[in-house]
């Protein structure tokens, strides 16, 4: 993992950014969002894939790629956490009336 | 936490774009990975011992091919590679060197090169047989056809080394080691060089034996020849050494009276056993002929030539086969000189002073019996008697003053005797001559000295 890390951490920190980024705009975004079932139905199969990349059952190229896709969801997800916990903090305090 | 599962249901879109990256990560740096991985791996190996190593990476996953030559060797290697970090799987495809049995390696020297074959027990000391190879056998091409493979005995370098070195001294030829037996076969490169490998076979490695040393040496070459023109002995050739050599030019100035003997001689190692009895009893041989040559190659005498008498022939060919010590072939290519033509009697007596005059009649000291080295002037006078046969021959012996007259007496008539008997053994009739003792009455020089003692003990031919 740590080799995968040093190896990629240029892509690892675009996909936090890209994370920190969209949890930024998903706090007052006010586009369509996945249902309760679907997102269950999404983490079961990301939950599946990490069995799969765990178990190291997926051989030669195609076990290293889901391995990327992992850690790079996975940086992408922290990214997306620390940004709607932010853009929260901000919307949350507040309003500072003008002229006050 | 409430807003965090809230807000998730809008992180969605971002996916989109972080696809993108996983394909554009994914198509830039698999190739690059790969050949960093494979360099660790290879570096991980470097101070395992394998043969054929095949490193070959798909994604993280390593496929480790290779020969070893133990199962540790085999295992510690496949460890090395999984510590590698960032290999995700090692795939085993590592097999053990194959076990010869017999573990056979060998040698073959022809005239261009010198070819290594069978098994080696280890990559290093392949390499440590073809560089001692190549230090031992200086100017020829080394050519390696050696296969890696288990089950060499202990010691094996150590005894293959020693064999290199052998393999030096041979024009050509072949060593083998089969598990632990050593075998030889082929020409030394010069004299003595089978005496050498034999001795250096010795200091073998334990356990080793030799089972066959068939390394044979160049013919062992004594030659000589008799040149009754220019009146010479010439000897060329070998002899084994100093105290030989000394001996046998004694030999040759004792047997041939009138010749002088021109020694060509080296000394080389090597000789066959009994070779200073064979040659100086063939060099006794080839005093009685008038021309001829001695060649001896190793056990095997020629003699060549004529000789002076039928009789002489006969004795020749069969007498010094005997004189042999065993194993030693005589190859008699005797002739018999024309008889020369007759003479008066007169002239008889004139051949028969010159003659010896020249050689002397040796005796036994102190006795009556010939001596074999006056064999050679026994067989000349023959031939002189031979041409006037009807000539009647008074064989006188004379001695020096020592000792008592009655002893010196006896003494003279037994050695004018004993050479009557053998020109009658030659086949001369014994009417013709009669033998007679002076004793010591007759000198013909002082007997004061030891010189004048010399001179007085002789055998005169009188043609009456």
């Amino acid at each position: 993992m740590a080799y995968l890390v040093m190896f990629h951490w240029g892509w690892l920190t675009a996909s936090f950014l890209l994370g920190l980024a969209m949890g930024w705009i998903a706090v007052v975004h006010r586009g369509p969002s996945v249902s309760k079932v679907m997102a269950r139905w999404l983490a079961l199969a990301v939950a599946a894939l990490v069995a799969l990349a765990v178990s190291r059952v997926v051989p030669g190229r195609f076990g290293y790629w889901l391995d990327l896709g992992l850690v790079l969801f996975a940086c992408y997800l922290v990214g997306c956490a620390i940004g709607s916990w932010l853009r929260e903090r901000v919307v949350s305090r507040p309003p500072v009336k003008p002229g006050a | 936490m409430h807003g965090l599962f809230r807000w998730s249901s809008k992180w969605w879109p971002g996916v989109i774009p972080l696809v993108a990256f996983w394909a554009i990560a994914a198509w830039t740096n698999t190739a690059p990975l790969e050949i960093d991985l494979a360099a660790r791996s290879g570096a991980a190996l470097k101070d395992s011992v394998l043969d054929k190593t095949r490193i070959t990476v798909a994604g993280r996953d390593v496929t480790l091919g290779a020969d070893a030559f133990s199962e540790e060797g085999r295992k510690s290697a496949l460890a090395a590679v999984e510590a590698v970090p960032g290999v995700r799987l090692v795939n085993d495809e590592t097999r053990l060197v194959p076990e010869a049995k017999p573990f056979v390696w060998s040698a073959e020297r022809d005239v261009a090169r010198v070819t290594l074959g069978g098994s080696a027990p280890l990559p290093a000391s392949k390499g440590r047989l073809m560089e001692a190879a190549r230090t031992a056998i200086s100017g020829v091409e080394v050519v390696d056809q050696m296969a890696l493979a288990r089950g060499a005995p202990q010691h094996f370098d150590a005894a293959a080394q020693l064999l290199l070195e052998q393999v030096a001294k041979l024009k050509d030829g072949k060593v083998t080691i089969s598990d632990t037996a050593v075998s030889l076969s082929g020409m030394a490169r010069e004299l003595g060089g089978r005496e050498a490998i034999a001795a250096a076979l010795k200091e073998l490695p334990e356990g080793f034996k030799v089972t066959a040393n068939d390394v044979k040496a160049p013919p062992y070459i004594f030659q000589a020849y008799k040149d009754p023109v220019a009146a010479t002995l010439t000897l060329s050739g070998n002899v084994p050494g100093n105290n030989v050599h000394a001996a046998i030019a004694q030999a040759a100035e004792r047997k041939f009276f009138g010749e002088k003997v021109v020694d060509n001689l080296k000394a080389s190692v090597g000789a066959p056993s009994g070779f200073p009895a064979a040659v100086t009893a063939a060099l006794g041989a080839l005093s009685r002929l008038s021309t001829g040559t001695l060649a001896v190659s190793d056990r095997e005498v020629k003699l060549s030539g004529d000789a002076l008498y039928d009789g002489a022939a006969a004795q020749i060919r069969a007498g010094l086969g005997k004189d042999f010590p065993q194993g030693f072939q005589l190859k008699p290519e005797i002739s018999v000189k024309p008889a020369a033509a007759p003479v008066d009697p007169t002239v008889c007596q004139q051949l028969f002073s010159d003659l010896l005059a020249k050689g002397k009649i040796r005796f036994e000291q102190g006795r009556g019996t010939l001596d074999p080295d006056s064999t050679a002037l026994l067989d000349r006078l023959i031939e002189i008697a031979l041409r006037c046969p009807t000539a009647a021959i008074e064989v006188a012996g004379h001695t020096d003053g020592d000792g008592e007259d009655a002893f010196n007496q006896a003494l003279s008539e037994q050695r004018a005797q004993a050479v009557v008997d053998y020109l009658v053994k030659a086949g001369l009739p014994a009417s013709r001559f009669t033998a007679v003792g002076y004793g010591s009455t007759q000198p013909v020089a002082g007997n004061d000295t030891d010189e004048g003692k010399a001179q007085n003990r002789r055998i005169e031919f009188l043609v009456r």
